[in-house]
């Protein structure tokens, strides 16, 4: 593997000149990038402070820092990191690195100095450490030249056949270089494309120099669009195109289903009923088993055939009740209307709320009734829309079809948590949904709708709330403690249907998508319903070939090994993809895990300390405020499975208390 | 990091004309840029006329033994195809000749000219890789980037109320390096004894 660290340390004499009317510096060093990650302890700054020690001067600090040219991250590694009486500032990095902490150093008005020299490559390397690189000439010659490049290959950057001074096939510039016109000629003869090769114009090269203005431009574009909002995040291709404009179908009933006791966070619910008992549609079969647990009950009206554990989307297995259904869809009796909104208190809708075994829908599945008793005093209600997961467009359909109760379940929320204001946040690239929620929000003073730019993870009720209300949520924290209460469109349908008719959560809405499903659509699925069924109903998948089937979307869903698990309340959609096919390779240190994590975290670290066990590393990094969101393992050059090792890493550190 | 553009339309189709084509996508550096829309319109192109006998989307094709794992299910398609067209960078295109090597593998993009590489992530400094770092010097702004001339030795003199006389829409780098020293109390670093820059190209370089 090729090493593309980008700096060395100036050489001693060098150095000394320079410390030389300096004194009382702080040494900021980077961790370099694009080489293999070996090791943590970089040798350069301990290096550079042995030098400053010996030429006699005062060393007040030190600080190494990864991906010093990682502006957001590097300005607040460095905040109150300079001890005070700090008179100059020493940067081992290159170029890039020195001027980040300059230009960050400049409202303290210390001068900043060079410690080390950029190294010189010609041309880029590319997401790998091979020795294949591109000099980004804009005028890619490859395609005459058989794949290999005469900008870099020739070290005379000739286009245009060889200089003729090559002596048995080695460069006359570097013997220790093949010439690359021989290699060039070779591998076109192999090709048999000698001929068309020798038929060329000759090609002329435009030498000009290129406007930096326009990449400059262009980079900055970039990075506002990546930090807008909130620092990282990934854009994935989004894919919805294939269900967004299909309208939500009432899935056919399913002969038997298996409704799982835990389709929530917290302690399973105890089952009430025993096999042999007909049970009917809304009647409660499992009763919450702790303050945070929910309540479950029967999707159809039937006979529990079994009380048994059946395989789960996210936890493998989990005890299910199994129910036959008659067909006959018998309503239970205690599935009432509830009086209007004006008439509930706020603890009588949290105990319907309860009753109803209403959860986060968006997937974690947190008990809804937890939610609307915060702790903390709750200025405003966000209602999450966002539905930032590619392929997913379940909850877009409930915003379009079921605007009405949606509105219904948010105005109960903000009156049950005594907020002044409910937002409904959506993503421009649901048009249509904004408009709708618009229109029909425009005679409640307290209720809002606000556009936000597509960028996932925006869903996370943590980059929701910065988003929206720049509010940050301390570290373990929750959004109450910043004034908010966060909740998902589809568990405000649930809300309203528990207060308006009465009836529990019992179905929710689903996509089946992905590019190897025959008919992808979007359903009104009964809980319990298998996923199997759901594939088989939308005409199965198209393709021999293997096929990853995930509960979810394709960032944060749970890969599906059987389809015989059923849909639960937080099943939001099941998709049929292409495999990913890469293999893990080690890391590289591109630095793109840090760039993206929402969180602003080093999930490079996790990887590593995961593979070492060396849990108390990554409790120290913050582990534990990772959201598992995926976009480092989406970005990483390397397919590191980062989200398995973090995972692995939390469950360390849980167990380490 | 590099950024690249679609080539012109003819210069592909005088490429691809009466040949079978297999398409590479890589979307590895997406999040900074691709040509996305472009090239999904000249493929639908390429596809309706018949002559594509495959096509993979797909990311970091600069990883040879990635690359590898990709290109394995569709060596079918591959074999089939006259020409490979790949639409990456300069590195993702050798890296696809490298693993193909008896087949014609062409790029479908350029990849554009950068002043100066660019770091892990989008940022609005260059840094030109000189191998002799100029910035105590300078207060830490770059003379080989933010200089047009990439002068050492200060200002050319041409700069017109501030504004670079090659570029008029950009600031004189050397200005900007005055004003920054001033903030700080170094003008004294003007004072520094004439630079001379080793222009040695290549591997030579900065070793």
């Amino acid at each position: 593997m090729e090493d593309y660290t980008k700096y060395r340390l100036k050489n001693r004499d060098e150095l000394a000149a320079v410390l030389s009317d300096t004194d009382h510096l702080f040494v900021v060093a980077c961790n370099k990038c694009f080489k293999e990650f070996t090791t943590e302890d970089e040798p350069d700054c301990g290096a550079f402070e042995e030098i400053a020690a010996a030429e006699g001067k005062t060393v007040t600090g030190s600080i190494r820092v990864d991906f010093l040219c990682n502006k957001t991250q590097t300005a607040r590694k460095l905040q109150g990191m300079i001890p005070e009486g700090t008179e100059n500032i020493y940067v081992v990095s290159c170029g890039l690195g020195v001027q980040t902490v300059a230009e960050l150093a400049l409202e303290d008005q210390i001068p900043v100095y060079a410690a080390a020299d950029s190294l010189n490559y010609t041309g880029h390397h590319g997401m790998a450490l091979t020795e294949k690189r591109c000099d980004a000439c804009a005028q890619c010659y490859l395609n005459i030249t058989g794949g290999i490049c005469p900008i870099v290959d020739c070290s005379k950057s000739l286009i245009n056949g060889q200089c003729g001074g090559a002596k048995n096939g080695k460069c006359e510039v570097d013997p220790n270089k093949d010439c690359a016109w021989e290699k060039i000629y070779r591998r076109l003869e192999k090709q048999g494309r000698l001929e068309e090769f020798l038929d060329q114009p000759v090609q002329l090269r435009d030498y000009s120099r290129v406007n930096s203005k326009t990449v400059s431009e262009y980079v900055k574009s970039i990075r506002e669009n990546r930090l807008d909002g909130y620092y990282g995040g990934v854009h994935p291709l989004e894919r919805k195109e294939a269900t967004e404009q299909i309208a939500l179908q009432k899935f056919p009933e399913p002969e038997t289903v298996a409704i799982p006791l835990s389709m929530h966070a917290g302690a399973p619910a105890d089952p009430i009923v025993a096999v042999g008992d007909t049970v009917k549609v809304g009647q409660k079969i499992g009763e919450a088993a702790g303050f945070i647990s929910s309540p479950v009950h029967s999707s159809v009206s039937g006979t529990v055939i079994a009380i048994e554990m059946r395989g789960h989307a996210t936890r493998g297995t989990c005890p299910a009740v199994v129910i036959q259904s008659d067909g006959k869809n018998t309503v239970h009796e205690s599935v009432q209307p509830h009086k209007g909104l004006d008439e509930l208190t706020p603890d009588e809708i949290t105990a319907i709320v309860k009753e109803a075994g209403i959860v986060g829908m968006g997937g974690a599945g947190f008990p809804t009734s937890v939610k609307l008793k915060p702790a903390k005093p709750v200025d405003t209600v966000l209602l999450n829309g966002c539905e930032c997961e590619p392929y997913l467009t379940a909850d877009h359909r409930v915003m379009l079809e079921y605007a009405d109760d949606v509105i219904y379940g948010l105005l109960a929320i903000v009156k049950t948590v005594g907020a002044q204001k409910g937002l409904i946040v959506i993503e421009d690239n649901k048009p249509d949904a904004i408009e709708c929620m618009k229109e029909k929000t425009a005679g409640y003073d307290e209720l809002d709708v606000v556009s936000v730019k597509t960028k996932y993870p925006q869903g996370a009720e943590k980059m929701l709330i910065k988003r929206v209300l720049k509010r940050q949520v301390p570290s373990g924290g929750l959004p109450a403690d910043v004034g908010c209460v966060v909740s998902n469109v589809s568990t405000a349908k649930a809300i309203s249907d528990a207060i308006q008719t009465g009836m529990p959560l019992i179905e929710r809405a689903v996509t089946v998508t992905g590019e190897h499903v025959r008919k992808p659509g979007n359903y009104m699925v009964k809980i319990g319903t298998s996923t199997k069924d759901l594939i088989d109903f939308c005409g199965g998948v198209d393709t021999e070939a293997e096929i990853t089937y995930k509960a979810g979307g394709p960032m944060m869903g749970f890969v599906l090994s059987d389809l015989n698990v059923p849909i639960m309340k937080g099943s939001n959609g099941i998709i049929a993809v292409d495999p990913d096919q890469g293999a893990e390779q080690p890391c590289i240190k591109c630095g793109r895990c840090m760039d993206v994590c929402p969180m602003e975290l080093s999930p490079l670290y996790f990887a590593k300390y995961a593979d070492e066990e060396n849990w108390q590393g990554a409790k120290d990094r913050n582990i534990m405020d990772c959201l598992e969101c995926r976009c480092c393992e989406y970005i990483c050059s390397s397919k590191i499975p980062l989200v398995a090792k973090i995972k692995a890493g939390k469950t360390a550190v849980r167990g380490m208390k | 990091m590099l950024i690249t553009e679609l080539k012109s339309k003819d210069a592909i189709r005088s490429l691809t004309d009466g040949k079978k084509v297999f398409i590479i996508n890589c979307y590895g550096c997406r999040e900074v840029y691709f040509p996305l829309e472009e090239a999904g319109e000249l493929q639908a192109e390429l596809a309706s006329s018949g002559s594509v006998t495959g096509c993979i989307t797909t990311d970091y094709i600069c990883n040879p033994e990635n690359l590898e794992l990709y290109l394995k299910p569709h060596m079918d398609e591959i074999t089939a195809a006259d020409l490979v067209l790949v639409f990456s960078c300069g590195v993702g295109v050798q890296t696809v000749s490298s693993f193909l090597e008896e087949k014609m593998v062409c790029a479908g993009c350029d990849t554009r000219r950068l002043p100066g590489f660019q770091g892990v992530t989008p940022l609005e400094y260059d840094c030109g890789q000189c191998g002799e770092c100029y910035l105590n010097l300078t207060g830490g702004i770059c003379p080989i980037t933010a200089c047009s001339k990439s002068l050492v030795n200060g200002q050319c003199g041409g700069a017109k109320k501030g504004m670079c006389e090659v570029d008029p829409t950009m600031e004189c780098g050397w200005e900007r390096i005055y004003r920054r020293l001033e903030k700080i109390g170094r003008l004294d670093a003007l004072k520094c004894p004439t630079q001379l820059r080793n222009y040695a190209t290549g591997e030579a370089a900065g070793k």
